[in-house]
């Protein structure tokens, strides 16, 4: 053997322990989870009944975290439509499959097809695709855009894409999340289902002045809130006499505003959001 | 010649003037089994998991107490650099402090300034099984070598003075059923390493295990679910039993006058679906008074027979000798995750009292043997159970309690919350069919207007417990339902972090806020204390750091 063949042997030699290790590692890791070649971009699990299935996975997987009706918890809230690892039906295949590094939430036990059927059923969530609200908007959206900026003064407080204040929850996209009903329910009865981020506080400090706001942080010792003059303010408790949460809704019932027109209208222009995705 | 002589006398002398003075590393080795089973003649150390066998989780230092404590500031900072919750509770040994940081590593650190002295890494594969987090809470030491579980079920034994492994041995298949995992803190007793697992929440097996420090072997193994043949079998239906949960994956408690180990097993399998699994379920939801040289169980009691609502018992148990009803007994009391504060009698498991100590819907009382009345309505559904008290997490979970021999009060950080109960589809995690769906209504899940719990609608509390009846004698309330421990001193003051981050220190007296920190980072462990180079320090994991608090 030349000395090159016999450096080539001996390098293969100590190699081979490193690889069977890593092999062995593949082994470990594909029977728990076997590698695709590439995640879909679309969903190929979105029949009903994919959802209804996917459904019932989400009980056995998800709801201890995400609660039964994906409202959150020890999870995030997934009724909102917004999704910080991404909301694409790819990035959430990967988040469900995976888990979230540095997080609770660890890779779902499932297959493959089952992850789809979860995610079918987590879009689902909180999406205007309600089986119950099947409603369409009789108004004009073209006058209820004009009522939104005008009359109902809604962007003092919504935002929709760069325009807007931030007291109330983003607009760009209720179209796309929310049914007729609830948009009526909404305007009519505004403390019906404030999202908890946006439910009204109010502060009572020791001088007998008081804070209205939304509360954005909060421990034992202080709280912080964006009042309603859209300024961020912290208040040590120590300066408090009482946070008054009994009025949650910061947002007028539209129904003594509007007419009945105007009302149809501008629920025609917010069904008309599509947002940009 | 002679000059000569004089000058090694006085360098010699000069040698022995400067070890004197300075702290020599590792000087405090070897931790007979003598001093741990005297933790407490060594408040300057924190040789176990939950400082004395008694789990006390207190220190009788008094440096820092309720005079003073509001000079307390940071004085050194671990920066752990990790994603994973920190849940750790470190040990000291003569100013060395032994910590574990997510996932399996081991570090040394010198307590006085933080400075790391050596390192140990675990690597686990990509893939474990834990419930809930990459995390692990602690060490375990005897003689010269510390002791930690992983997550892929493996126990390891290390030389405290360099982090050299010296034994690895394998608990079990991580993978098995629906993966086991080993995330707590090991105990050791007499010349064992009592060793507990995880996976209550994935159809496992449960059982609780001894190794020999020594070399490793596995000494015994008991199955906390009764297999054929043996006592209780009979209590699972059919083939539940198989996969039936009772793990043991928190830390236990060790009485040497009766050579008792006691130790809480976890929630039955499935969680909150007991169609399958009709019967007691024993021993899920109790507590087992062992004998830690044998592995023969002497005794258990059930704190929550045929569980629906994952309220494993896996709090640490605590040991006091006290008065029950003018009587001097040796008590084992127990702030369960079900709600209620358990008082016991430990030789023998008699059920002495009982006393909800936070909110609670679903016992309306006890029989003399501590069964619970269970009251109809709190069972998990379908389509969601949204009253029941307390939550899925408890009023009491993992974290520690903690005893103050001075006060003689009881201190438990409890959760006051409500949460969804939903009765799953049965799956097993890996033996099951594709009927993931199993007849549920999905369409039927948009009819019901969504819960939701307003923040203000849960909170935590420290309260301080009158042992013997249960009564809370003071309470100090916090934002959220907390998910770390408390811990008490002999300076009258209990310790405790939020979810929030607010490090605090209350009056042990009375509750009164002494002193806070605001770490903004949550808090998943509870404090320590102990002496470096003279003066009392306190240190608690916020978020990734941990933070060390001292006067001076």
């Amino acid at each position: 053997m030349s000395k090159l063949t016999k450096i080539i042997c001996c390098f293969l030699v100590l190699l081979a322990p490193l690889w069977a290790q890593g092999r062995r590692a593949a082994a470990q890791a594909g029977a728990a989870a076997p590698a695709t070649p590439a995640i879909p971009d679309k969903n190929p699990f979105e029949s009903p009944q994919d959802v209804q299935q996917g459904g019932g996975l989400f009980q056995t997987h998800c709801s201890y975290c995400h609660g039964s009706f994906g409202e959150g918890g020890r999870g995030a809230d997934l009724t909102t439509g917004n999704y910080r690892r991404g909301g694409t039906d790819s990035e959430l295949f990967t988040t469900v499959r995976n888990g979230i590094p540095g997080s609770e939430m660890g890779p779902v036990r499932a297959s493959d097809e089952e992850i789809w059927k979860i995610i079918g059923f987590v879009k689902r969530l909180g999406t205007a695709e309600r089986p119950t609200d099947t409603r369409k908007a009789t108004g004009d959206p073209a006058a209820g855009q004009i009522v939104y900026e005008k009359k109902g003064a809604c962007m003092s407080c919504h935002r929709i894409g760069e325009v807007g204040g931030n007291l109330g929850p983003e607009l760009s996209d209720i179209g796309r999340r929310r049914g007729v009903t609830f948009l009526e329910e909404s305007l009519l009865k505004p403390e019906a289902d404030v999202p908890i981020p946006y439910r009204g506080i109010r502060v009572v400090l020791n001088s007998g002045q008081t804070v209205a706001g939304v509360r954005l942080n909060e421990d034992d010792v202080s709280i912080q809130l964006r009042d309603t003059g859209d300024n961020l303010r912290s208040f040590l408790k120590s300066n408090i006499k009482e946070i008054r949460r009994d009025q949650p809704a910061l947002m007028p019932a539209y129904g003594s505003m509007l007419n009945k027109k105007e009302l149809d209208d501008l629920i025609a222009y917010l069904t008309s959001l599509k947002g940009a995705r | 010649m002679r000059a000569h002589r004089i000058w090694t006398c006085l360098l010699a002398a000069l040698a022995v003037a400067a070890a004197a003075a300075v702290p020599v590393y590792g000087q405090g080795l070897p931790v007979t089994y003598e001093r741990l089973l005297n933790s407490d003649k060594e408040p300057g150390n924190w040789l176990m998991y939950s400082s004395n066998y008694k789990s006390w989780r207190f220190s009788n230092l008094n440096q820092i107490n309720t005079e003073n404590v509001k000079n307390l500031h940071v004085k050194w900072l671990f920066q752990g650099r990790h994603q994973e919750k920190f849940e750790t509770t470190p040990l000291v040994v003569d100013g060395i402090m032994y910590l574990t940081r997510p996932e399996n590593d081991v570090y040394a650190l010198d307590a006085e300034t933080g400075r790391m002295l050596w390192t140990y890494s675990h690597r686990n594969p990509p893939r474990t099984y834990n419930c809930c987090g990459k995390v692990n809470r602690g060490l375990a030491i005897l003689g010269d070598r510390l002791f930690m579980n992983t997550l892929d079920m493996h126990v390891i034994a290390l030389d405290a003075k360099t982090g050299r492994e010296i034994w690895k041995e394998t608990i079990y298949d991580y993978t098995a059923a629906g993966g086991y995992a080993s995330p707590g803190a090991p105990l050791v007793v007499k010349d064992k390493l009592i060793v507990g697992m995880a996976g209550g929440e994935r159809g496992v097996s449960g059982f609780l295990s001894a190794y020999d420090t020594a070399t490793g072997k596995l000494l015994w193994r008991f199955n906390t679910i009764p297999q054929p043949g043996e006592p209780n079998f009979g209590t699972w239906a059919g083939e539940s039993w198989k996969t039936g949960g009772a793990s043991t994956w928190n830390n236990g408690s060790y009485d040497a006058e009766t050579n008792t180990l006691y130790w809480g097993t976890s929630n039955p399998w499935p969680d909150y679906n007991g169609d399958f699994r009709a019967g007691d379920n024993l021993y899920s939801c109790s507590v087992l008074a062992m004998d830690p040289d044998t592995g023969k169980l002497k005794w258990h009691f059930q704190f929550t027979p045929h569980d629906l609502h994952d309220w494993d018992s896996t709090q640490i148990p605590i040991l006091l000798d006290g008065e029950f009803r003018g009587r001097a007994r040796k008590l084992l009391v127990w702030a369960n995750r079900n709600g209620f504060y358990y008082v016991l009698d430990r030789t023998n498991g008699e059920f002495l009292t009982a006393k909800p100590f936070v909110k609670q819907t679903w016992n309306k009382g006890f029989d003399d043997k501590g069964r619970p009345e269970v009251i109809p309505g709190n069972e998990p559904t379908p389509e969601g159970n949204d009253s029941v008290w307390p939550g899925v997490d408890g009023g009491a979970n993992w974290m520690s309690h903690s005893y103050s021999p001075l006060t003689k009060l009881l201190y438990v950080f409890a959760r006051e919350e409500r949460r969804t109960f939903t009765k799953n589809a049965v799956r097993h995690p890996t033996t099951g069919g594709d009927d993931g769906g199993g007849g549920f209504d999905a369409a039927a899940m948009f009819r019901f207007r969504r819960p939701r719990f307003a923040p203000e609608e849960s909170w935590g509390k420290v309260i301080g417990i009158d042992p013997g009846t249960g009564e809370t004698k003071w309470e100090h309330q916090v934002v959220t339902p907390p998910w770390g421990g408390v811990t008490s001193t002999a300076g009258n003051l209990v310790f405790g972090g939020t979810l929030e981050g607010v490090v605090f220190a209350l009056d042990a007296r009375t509750g009164k806020r002494l002193w806070y920190f605001s770490g903004n980072d949550r808090v998943y462990s509870s404090a320590i204390s102990y002496l470096a180079n003279g003066k009392q320090l306190v240190s608690i994991p916020v978020g990734d750091v941990l933070i060390t608090f001292g006067l001076d």
